[in-house]
């Protein structure tokens, strides 16, 4: 059994925390701040050279699959959330919210990247890539199409992010080895337990790529 | 839950440090560590100062036969970059196990030096402890199974987890601070600092300075292993890690640098066990004295003993491995 | 009423059963049915929409003018809510209403006190830090021990205290049988809590479309219990709530009632008079969406020397917080002729258990198949033959031959933990039991088979797919019964306005669909036969469908493809609505299955790497091949994770839960992937038209004990407690050289 003063003086700790101890606590702090205009002046005044963006919410651009999105974010507005609930781009998976499981990856600038981990500000006029860009229409790009093909997928949540992070290594690295693969996706979290089927997926799309990149001037597998 | 703040991109470095020493100002480079905090809401910057546009700190280079990385250069970089596999193996080796390979994308070599521990009380928004203020250390008596085995006397008892600070310590490397007008040199050893100098930090970085760089005299041809062992294979933190540099001289080990990682609030150098090896021709016998000569400090926590033999056989193999040349 | 003659069993023990049948009841799936579509190796029918990013989750749904809402949860592990003041929360921008909870008693850390929603999630969760609340702390307590003892802080003041103890158990005489008994093991086991970890959390997006008309995009296993529920607790008639779960990300057990932060979500919608959407947080669903309880296994065995058990001990307990149900499955799998089993509840301030795929079972097993092992080694006999002489029953019975085959039983050590140098290879053997072959009599479950006069086929039911592929049987077991390939068909699920589908839980959504979705098309066809056959010149009963094509048996020349028959309807389409039949009689109700891991273990630094599973694995009739093996495949791999990683850590002063995170609550990851080879054994057992036995269950319920029982073959380490770390196995060296454990 715990010591009871001992537990009394951590429990009193606890209490503490949500009083706001921290200060970090319900009213927001950045309402508090001066508006952009202000902080800019102020700046100039004290000669220091920078970009003020915010704390109201500013207007960004994002290049998601190829197209221009322009919004309006705050500052800490994740770009898991700007695809998710601005663009209602829902194929990007929220899940722990902490880059610990990778549901949420995408490609920035052609690195795979966790959304939720990433300021949309930060994401701005560079190119997105989301489990959305990688079909053309109803043709499903060849690690898809090995992902279903080897049913790598159960419920599917971790899917849009496996996907990606597979697509990620191909892309750098057309014929990994075994390791790399699993290296690959060792950022991503899947509950249902797929990896296996995943790595299949995997090897198989890259065997399928390569093929198909050899096949119009070899012609022949 | 994380609360807008002023995003403010300096011009310059000069221009970032005046900035961080603003009231209610973070740094931030990657931003890893410090959105994990905002969104626990153990922080609520008022203002960030956003460093990754900053000219010429993303850059790797070897002048002088020292290998100098810039702070924004990314951990996937480090990993994969040529010259630090040729002079400072082990640092690629332990940037490209860390974390996951979406983290590495974005974590950065300032970042990761000065992330803040991974201690499950810290990390709860709900543990004041004395690391964020309070008046006492949830792990001392609570669970601590990750926690320190040295430094016992406290007051707090984290692990540091930077990969690359257990790395480059073991490498003699320096880091460059910017602290507003120029630019000092400090040895990594000093760069980090025990709770019982300042509880609430972990390293003696003052307000407006800025890692802007780390320099490593190149181990080309020196022998070094990056050995851990993590409980999940796939992307965890170490339960202990160990890195180890060393030059050959008439066939006996010297200038011996061992750091233990998840050992101590701070990359953990072994200093008994170094000089016993100093002079010495490396064999599983000289290993594993070195090794229990690396851990009769060692003063456990009640659920973290088991640290102390695995130490001990980490530490053991990492020599061997060093001296037999096995891949970092 | 009808007599049907089938051959049921597995090669080498077939039986011939003549069962009586409904009219109408297609002849049921025997060892003897020539089956096309199902039994292949089908992908799953929504792999193009999960691929893609297209299928929608409930997190997923986004409604005009929809409010995102967030909970407040008591940080506290036991206290009563003095005052709740939202004034300050309510005034906060974007702010549309807020609840409290009910229960001004919260009895863990982490239960809901409130709930706020607003237009955006960020401004939802602010809200709730600045809801004030006063409470007033009450002893508690966490850990298990603790809560027993006398004196301890009651969960529950109504009660004397936190151990609610089952009857105890009794069958065969205890004493006689450790009197006859050659050797004896006493040993005792312990399991962790484990939590479901879902990747999609719970929650819904509640829209009420008029006062009294509801609909709801629920993360539920079970759309009909969530109306139901939804219905009552809101008083609405059930035709008045519509659920739909087109899509969900897993479940688990967890997501099958209704929880209370849920109604909140419905509330929350009433009174902002907008939809609202609620996805709780990861932390939030550590710690109050359920979890499996822990157990401790206190036991006693004894065997003859020639391999027969002859008496089992067992006084197990464990803690589901404020729950109850820490009961184990502790005697399982074998038939033992006496046996004594005490088990207890024991009430902790944490967050409640649940059901959790298989409850009971894996920590049972663990404690079984550990006995099991520990017995056989003590009397020096092979694992598996022991095991095969205390088993009764066929299939498994096979399964081990076939295990042992494809393992190569044979490498194991004869001599645990021997060899030098640190690491060790070993083979451990577990097997594992479940039992769902669907609800015997008076079932509510329909299926709906349409058939268009342009050719198109609609097949419909309102249950979800949780991930285990319930879409995708169900279009095989119509495709196969209608003569058409998959693709012709439209599977229609997860809709509350589709018939009655069940929840899925206990593996009961196969053996419940399966028979009422080939009944529903049967009946379906035999509609469009007898609209055929004039115009074939023959008899309905004389026709077939194969591949697309109508045919006259007995005259193939007389044929019609599929579209142009439709086309005869005219303009009235088939539309058929089938109940699902009593069960019959079959030949074995209990699914099996075996597993042997191989692993490697460092007894220096007590890291264990599962390095291969074997899983042979039975469910009747397998319904698709390769959708089946997955989830044996995935269901191994949350055993792996169950038996090495996975911990539920409560802080024993604070109560407070340390790792809710995916970060140091860890889940088996990429690098922990051992080969994993999954072997699926077909046997025709009946009970139900299609064959079918449950299968989400049986393959997680033996993994933990496979992989203990393979440490203790490489390290000679009996490794007794769950997680095994490489702390433990450090200790357990320890104390076997004799230094302290």
């Amino acid at each position: 059994m715990g010591d009871p003063e001992e537990r009394e003086r951590k429990e009193e700790g606890l209490r503490l925390s949500r009083r706001g101890f921290l200060g970090v606590s319900g009213a927001a702090v950045g309402v508090l701040a001066l508006p952009t205009a202000a902080q800019e002046k102020a700046l100039a005044e004290s000669g220091i050279k920078a970009k003020v963006i915010g704390p109201a919410a500013v207007p960004i651009s994002l290049k998601v699959n190829g197209k221009s999105y322009n919004i309006k974010v705050d500052t800490d507005t994740t770009l898991l959330s700007a695809l998710r609930d601005h663009l209602q781009l829902t194929g990007t998976k929220p899940a722990c919210g902490r880059g610990a499981c990778g549901a949420c990856t995408v490609h920035v600038s052609g690195k795979p990247m966790c959304s939720c981990m990433m300021l949309a500000v930060d994401a701005a006029d560079q190119d997105i890539l989301t489990i959305e860009g990688l079909a053309k229409g109803q043709v499903l790009h060849p690690i898809q199409a090995a992902f279903v093909e080897f049913d790598a997928l159960q419920c599917g949540f971790c899917t849009p992010g496996m996907i990606m992070a597979v697509k990620a290594l191909l892309d750098a690295n057309p014929e990994p080895s075994d390791e790399e693969i699993r290296e690959a996706v060792a950022g991503n979290v899947c509950r249902c337990g797929t990896y296996p089927r995943v790595f299949q997926a995997a090897r198989a799309a890259a065997r399928r790529m390569k093929s198909a990149r050899v096949l119009p001037e070899g012609g022949r597998l | 839950m994380t609360t807008p703040f002023t995003y403010l991109e300096p011009a310059g470095l000069a221009d970032a440090s005046r900035l961080a020493r603003q009231e209610g100002a973070m740094l931030k480079a990657g931003g890893i560590d410090l959105l994990d905090e905002m969104k626990e809401g153990l922080v609520a910057p008022e203002k960030v100062v956003r460093l990754s546009a900053l000219k010429g700190m993303d850059r790797i280079e070897v002048k002088n036969g020292k290998l100098r990385i810039g702070a924004l250069v990314t951990l996937a970089t480090v990993a994969a970059h040529k010259q630090v596999r040729e002079h400072a193996r082990i640092l690629a080796a332990a940037a490209g196990q860390a974390a996951t390979p979406q983290i590495r994308n974005a974590a950065t070599v300032g970042g990761n030096l000065c992330q803040r521990p991974r201690c499950w009380y810290y990390r709860h928004e709900d543990f004041p402890c004395r690391k964020k203020g309070g008046d006492q250390c949830f792990a001392e008596t609570g669970e601590n199974r990750y926690h320190a085995i040295f430094a016992a006397d406290g007051p707090c008892h984290i692990v540091h987890p930077s990969a690359l600070g257990t790395a480059l310590a073991a490498l003699g490397g320096q880091i460059l601070v910017f602290d507003g007008q120029k630019s000092r040199s400090v040895a990594v050893e000093q760069f980090f600092a025990l709770p019982s100098v300042d509880v609430t930090r972990e390293n003696v970085l003052q307000p407006g300075e800025i890692i802007e760089a780390v320099e490593i005299p190149s181990a080309k041809g020196k022998k070094s292993a990056y050995h851990k062992q993590r409980e999940r294979l796939a992307a965890d933190w170490p339960l202990a890690e160990v890195a180890v540099v060393y030059e050959v001289k008439n066939g006996a080990a010297d200038g011996v640098r061992l750091v233990l990682g998840h050992a101590a609030p701070i990359p953990w150098r072994c200093p008994t066990a170094e000089s016993y090896l100093s002079g010495k021709k490396i064999d599983a016998g000289a290993a594993a004295e070195a090794a229990r000569l690396a851990m009769a400090a060692a003063a456990p926590l009640a659920q973290n003993e088991y640290k102390v033999p695995l130490f001990t056989v980490l530490i053991a193999r990492a020599l061997m491995a060093a001296e037999k040349g096995e891949p970092a | 009423m009808s007599e049907v003659k089938l051959k049921l069993g597995i090669p080498g023990k077939y039986e011939e059963r003549v069962v009586t049948l409904p009219e109408g009841e297609p002849k049921p799936y025997d060892a003897d049915s020539k089956l096309s579509v199902v039994g292949s190796r089908h992908p799953r029918l929504d792999g193009f929409a999960k691929v893609t990013g297209q299928a929608k989750y409930a997190h997923d749904i986004r409604l005009p003018d929809m409010l995102y809402a967030a909970l407040l949860s008591c940080p506290h592990p036991h206290a009563r809510v003095k005052s709740l003041d939202t004034s300050a929360a309510e005034n906060m921008p974007g702010v549309k209403a807020v609840v409290a909870a009910a229960d001004q008693h919260v009895r863990f850390a982490g239960q809901y006190v409130a709930a706020v929603a607003a237009e955006t999630l960020e401004q939802a969760e602010r809200a709730c830090r600045a809801i004030k609340v006063d409470y007033e702390p009450l002893p508690f307590v966490v850990d298990l021990e603790e809560a027993r003892q006398p004196g301890a802080p009651k969960v529950f003041d109504n009660r004397d205290s936190n151990v609610r103890a089952a009857d105890p158990t009794e069958r065969g005489n205890l004493a006689e049988g450790f009197a006859a008994a050659d050797a004896v093991v006493e040993a005792t086991y312990k399991t962790q809590v484990q939590t479901h970890a879902c990747m999609e959390t719970h929650g819904l997006v509640a829209h009420w479309e008029a006062p009294d008309k509801l609909k709801v995009w629920s993360s539920t296993q079970g759309t009909f219990a969530a109306r139901d529920n939804l219905a009552r607790r809101f008083e609405l008639g059930a035709e008045n709530v519509e659920v739909i779960t087109e899509y969900m990300g897993g479940g688990f057990g967890s997501k099958l009632g209704l929880r209370d932060f849920e109604s909140a979500a419905v509330e929350l919608a009433r009174k902002a008079g907008r939809p609202v959407h609620l996805m709780v947080d990861r932390k939030f669903e550590h710690l109050s969406t359920g979890n499996r309880p822990n157990s401790v296994q206190v036991m006693k065995a004894g065997c003859t020397k020639d391999g027969k058990v002859t008496a089992w001990q067992v006084d197990s307990y464990g803690t589901s917080g404020i729950g109850g149900g820490a009961g184990v499955a502790n005697p399982s799998v074998y038939d033992f002729p006496a046996v004594r089993k005490t088990s207890a509840d024991v009430y902790t301030n944490a967050g409640p258990g649940c059901p959790m795929r298989a409850p009971g079972h894996p920590q049972g097993i663990f404690a079984v198949e550990s006995m099991m092992d520990e017995l056989a080694y003590k009397i020096g006999m092979d694992p598996v033959e022991f095991r095969r002489k205390n088993n009764s029953h066929p299939i498994r019975d096979a399964e081990f031959e076939l295990g042992m085959k494809a393992i190569g039983w044979e490498r194991r050590n004869q001599t645990p933990g021997a060899g030098p140098g640190p690491l060790h290879r070993g083979i451990g053997v577990a097997s594992g039991r479940w039992s769902n072959v669907g609800e015997r009599r008076n079932s509510r479950i329909q299926v709906r088979v349409a058939i268009h006069p342009d050719g198109g086929v609609e097949v419909e039911n309102g249950a979800q797919d949780l991930g285990t592929g319930t879409r995708t049987i169900v279009g095989l077991l119509a495709a196969e019964e209608l003569g058409l390939p998959v693709e012709a068909l439209t599977v229609k699920i997860g809709h509350t306005s589709y018939p009655y589908g069940p929840a899925s839980g206990g593996s009961s959504t196969a053996p419940g669909l399966a028979p009422t979705v080939r009944k529903a098309a049967l009946l379906a066809r035999r509609r469009l036969f007898e609209v055929v056959a004039p115009a074939l010149q023959a008899q309905p009963e004389q026709l077939e469908c194969r591949d697309g094509k109508i045919t006259v048996v007995s005259d193939p020349g007389k044929t019609m493809d599929w579209k142009r028959a439709c086309g005869l309807l005219g303009t009235t389409p088939i539309n058929e609505l089938a109940t699902r039949s009593d069960n019959f009689d079959g030949w074995q109700a209990e699914a099996a299955g075996v597993q042997f891991a191989e692993v490697e273990v460092d007894v220096e630094t007590g890291r264990v790497r599962v390095l291969k599973v074997v899983v042979v694995q039975d469910c009747g009739t397998v319904l698709d091949r390769l959708t089946a093996e997955s989830q044996v495949i995935g269901a191994v791999i949350q055993g792996i994770s169950y038996a090495l990683l996975e911990d539920r850590i409560l802080d024993r002063t604070t109560g407070v839960m340390v790792n809710p995170n995916l970060e140091q609550y860890k889940i088996a990851g990429s690098w922990d992937m051992p080969e994993i080879e999954a072997i699926m054994y077909d046997a025709a057992i009946g009970y139900n038209n299609a064959g079918v036995n449950g299968l989400g269950e049986p393959p997680v319920t033996p993994t933990a004990a496979a992989i203990a029982n393979a440490v203790y073959n490489a390290a000679g380490l009996r490794m007794r407690e769950l997680p095994i770390t490489p702390w433990r196995v450090l200790a357990a060296d320890a104390a076997r050289r004799g230094g302290r454990s």
